[in-house]
């Protein structure tokens, strides 16, 4: 299954932030929904704004048009805005991405536990999101920030607690 | 938030939790190693393809040497990883067996309260006072059956009677052919009921 590109992408003007106000607004929500989708189809979980630059979602080849890099700093700072970014460092040049918030995966993680019937159990994180057990499950190669939140999202449910070992941290679900 | 997570934590993480947690992480990275051997097995058997190719056979069989050794670190990892892997299932198995005995206990207290409340003399009593009371039913059942049957025996006889001579003489079969018009089949057994009621009638009139 291949990508599909919204209309916008192949339109010029698309790729320069717009003056107008209202304009702006729409092409900068255009970008965001963009941008995460083209994030969960690939699923990415961190991005770096020099690198994604250079990816085919800022930069397209066949129109020649990029998005500069403040632009697309715009853009991820509205995307945080939204509850679907966070920023890794002060100089906002690396960020984490939430295309699924941490309460959806968490849904989806707990869902996977009670199938199998282990509520009441014992994981790893790496057993989670990288055992063969999970995989394809749609959890399966999540990054560990990302679980880790999803699983914190569990815990303030009270469906899961996090347990903290001197190396590495393991879950218990409820 | 850490500090708010971290006393729900004490509550309802147990130590066998952690043991658990710990011979899993185990396993985890015994599986991790498994990957990285794995790997790197693949990579030398390419190798070694190549330097036979370039003619260095010596260098191809030690480096076959190796990947011989490390074959054999991989089923020793196999096997301790199922040994971690029983031991965690032991140990859950062992929390299990715990939790029956608990309900086995919270059913054998309730148990023993319940026949606290219900001693045998107890039953005993009722039971001789439940006998009793069937037994004065029956006396008055009989005081009361032997003054009425006597008086109605006849008269129920003689409605039974009347009843099933009506029944024999009740259905009255057509001899002739059945007509071929609807209307006249639905009128026959009309009249037939109504002569064979208005029979019956009479019977019971003379009775």
């Amino acid at each position: 299954m291949s990508f599909e590109w919204p209309w916008q992408y192949n339109f010029p003007p698309f790729f320069t932030l717009q003056p107008n106000v209202d304009t702006r607004q729409k092409q900068l929500a255009a970008w965001c929904s963009l941008a995460l989708a083209y994030c969960r189809h690939h699923k990415l979980y961190t991005l770096d704004v020099m690198e994604s630059q250079e990816s085919p979602v800022f930069n397209n080849k066949k129109i020649e048009r990029k998005l500069s890099t403040e632009a697309i700093q715009v853009v991820f700072e509205e995307l945080r805005k939204k509850g679907n970014l966070d920023w890794l460092d002060k100089n906002k040049s690396r960020c984490l991405v939430m295309w699924r918030r941490p309460e959806e995966w968490g849904k989806l993680i707990y869902q996977w536990v009670s199938k199998v019937g282990m509520i009441n159990s014992v994981f790893t994180l790496y057993e989670l999101s990288n055992s063969d057990d999970t995989e394809g499950e749609e959890f399966h190669g999540l990054e560990e920030w990302m679980l880790l939140r999803s699983l914190q999202a569990l815990q303030t449910d009270g469906k899961a607690e996090i347990i903290s070992m001197d190396d590495g941290k393991g879950v218990k679900f409820f | 938030m850490g500090n708010i997570f971290g006393k729900k934590k004490r509550s309802r993480v147990t130590e066998q939790d952690k043991a658990v947690l710990q011979l899993k992480q185990q396993r985890d990275k015994l599986r991790m190693y498994q990957k990285r051997v794995n790997l790197q097995l693949d990579k030398e058997r390419l190798l070694a393809k190549q330097l036979l190719k370039n003619g260095k056979k010596e260098k191809a069989l030690l480096l076959l040497k190796k990947k011989r050794y490390q074959d054999q670190l991989l089923d020793k990892t196999e096997n301790q990883i199922s040994n971690l892997e029983r031991m965690v299932q032991d140990l859950e198995f062992a929390q299990i067996e715990i939790k029956v005995i608990e309900g086995l206990k919270v059913g054998n207290d309730c148990l023993k309260k319940m026949h606290e409340v219900m001693s045998i003399e107890e039953v005993e009593r009722i039971m001789d006072e439940t006998q009793e009371a069937v037994e004065y039913q029956q006396q008055i059942d009989e005081m009361l059956a032997g003054s009425l049957t006597q008086e109605d025996e006849d008269a129920v006889l003689a409605e039974l009677e009347a009843i099933t001579q009506g029944d024999v003489l009740l259905p009255e079969v057509p001899s002739e052919n059945l007509p071929e018009l609807p209307e006249e089949s639905e009128e026959k057994p009309e009249r037939e009921r109504e002569r064979s009621k208005r029979k019956q009638e009479r019977e019971m009139l003379a009775v």
